[in-house]
């Protein structure tokens, strides 16, 4: 592929890592702007107050609030430097480790305190 | 030789799943109140639905993406809260009054209320779904679905007079009963195109890693499974119109289209009654639950699939369920199934133009389909279809009102 339409072909595309696990959308995608360089294609972001900004402001009120009643607090938001992405195509595959994610937290967190506390949750392949 | 076993297995799977709570109820409801007249409007559901499956099997079969994640990819994340809002909300409606009809048909079958049911029967597609694959909780359900073909053999016992059947299939308007005639109109059609249907069956072509090759497979699948499927749905409003019609019973309780085979089979069809509306909801409850958590992880990006464990996709499996036990909670306190079935099914009805729509852009999107993007003809229905959804949109509230 010559050129990649960042809208059509990277924006809201699955991401998954090293070892081909999903690891969520592209959410938003930051240029980053420096003295003295022409702006460039920075930083990939995953996570939900993102995603939030993009649909407006009553979205991202309506979202803190929801999180003020259920009670969380810390923001779990990923930003992966564009120079990870090793390949762009039907899913768009990035140089990181699904573990150290912050954007994960939510994955990690119910494996642990949920899905694994009942029996017949452990293996690969059912 | 692979292949033939493909299409049968697939297009019994479309039988046998075809008929389920709002099919039962709409299909039956129609019949005691307007005879044949409300036949065709099976024979336009069932026919959208056929293709409406066809061309979302397609976008999955060529582009190895289901439905969900071209409506997030191609339509963005503000456009798509809309579709995940809107089947969220109904497909939750739709589920709860599946356990109903299980519990229902439980009632029926013990004595014991069905509000005690709903709970148990959470439960229990809790672990087929936590312990099962996708085949298991796909063809096994719909296999032991065919059950439902004693709607065929009933209404065949009947004698139904043919030509009477075949006027029904085309559309004609009634003399009174205006807003009750259109609102059952309505809910058939929201029974017959639910968008989990078609959401479940692309994630399916997925989990059973369909490729071009299965392009031949999933037109006679979609095609041949619903038209047989609608059939059944028929045969229920034939036998509904035959038995329930003369002596002007109108359906208010599920107890009451158990007469529908229990009048031409006696015992026995009393009995495989009980045995269809069990087994055909339970089915759809699972393909239901499984439609949410598909609905969510496509959505997101998340892991999922049926086929791993539930550790190695840990959001999708909490998602199917914390959702089967909430959905048990509406028929666990003693709502009224057939009252929630009836208000899904039009629920079902106002929210298709989301999901219909946006298929109009990808199915003619070369980029995504290639040479097998839709032709004229499908293109001339497919906007039929998104014009009759905009119509359910405007219809449902008023009729819900006026007729319900």
């Amino acid at each position: 592929m010559g050129a990649v339409h960042l809208a059509h072909d990277v924006l809201d595309a699955q991401l998954v890592d090293q070892a081909q696990e999903k690891i969520g959308r592209v959410d938003v995608l930051l240029l980053e702007l420096e003295e003295g360089h022409p702006p460039r294609v920075a930083t990939i972001v995953i996570g939900g107050s993102a995603r939030a900004e993009r649909v407006g402001g009553w979205f991202v009120a309506l979202r803190r609030g929801l999180r003020v009643l259920l009670g969380r607090r810390e923001e779990h938001v990923s930003r992966i430097q564009f120079d990870k992405v090793r390949r762009i195509g039907d899913t768009i595959e990035l140089d990181v480790d699904e573990k150290s994610l912050e954007s994960e937290h939510l994955e990690r967190w119910l494996k642990e305190h949920f899905v694994c506390r009942i029996p017949g949750a452990r293996g690969d392949q059912k | 030789m692979k292949k033939w076993s493909e299409v049968a297995l697939g297009v019994i799977t479309s039988i046998g799943g075809f008929l389920e709570v709002g099919s039962i109820a709409t299909s039956t409801q129609g019949g005691a109140e307007f005879g044949y007249r409300l036949a065709w409007v099976l024979v336009l559901g069932t026919l959208s639905l056929a293709l409406l499956m066809e061309m979302t099997g397609r976008l999955a079969a060529v582009s190895k993406r289901t439905y969900v994640d071209l409506l997030r990819e191609r339509f963005g994340y503000r456009f798509f809260l809309l579709p995940l809002v809107a089947v969220f909300l109904v497909s939750f409606l739709v589920l709860a009054s599946e356990i109903g009809g299980v519990s229902i048909a439980l009632q029926m079958a013990t004595g014991i209320n069905f509000a005690w049911w709903a709970i148990p029967v959470a439960l229990l597609g809790w672990v087929l779904l936590w312990r099962g694959t996708f085949g298991i909780v796909e063809k096994g359900t719909a296999l032991l679905g065919l059950v439902a073909l004693v709607f065929a053999v009933g209404a065949l016992k009947l004698h139904p007079a043919w030509p009477a059947v075949g006027h029904g299939m085309l559309p004609s308007l009634p003399s009174d009963n205006r807003a009750r005639y259109w609102y059952l109109a309505v809910s058939i059609l929201g029974a017959s195109i639910s968008p989990y249907l078609y959401l479940f069956y692309s994630a399916g072509a997925l989990e059973d890693g369909w490729t071009m090759e299965h392009l031949g497979v999933n037109r006679v699948t979609a095609g041949l499974g619903n038209v047989f499927g609608g059939g059944l749905a028929v045969a229920a409003l034939i036998a509904a119109a035959l038995v329930l019609a003369p002596r002007e019973i109108k359906v208010d309780r599920y107890e009451q289209i158990a007469m529908v085979l229990a009048s031409p089979l006696g015992r026995a069809g009393f009995v495989l009654f009980l045995a269809t509306l069990c087994i055909t909801c339970f089915g759809s409850t699972l393909e239901i639950v499984l439609a949410l958590a598909y609905l969510l992880a496509q959505g997101f990006g998340w892991s999922w699939s049926e086929n791993l464990k539930p550790e190695k996709d840990a959001r999708f499996a909490t998602v199917y369920t914390v959702l089967i036990l909430l959905a048990a909670v509406p028929i666990a306190i003693g709502a009224n199934p057939l009252t929630l079935t009836n208000v899904s099914m039009v629920a079902t009805a106002a929210s298709l133009p989301v999901t219909v729509i946006p298929l109009l852009a990808l199915m003619n999107d070369g980029d995504i389909l290639m040479k097998h993007v839709n032709g004229w003809a499908s293109n001339v229905a497919l906007v039929v279809i998104a014009l009759l959804s905009v119509a359910l949109l405007v219809a449902a509230l008023p009729l819900q009102l006026l007729g319900g």
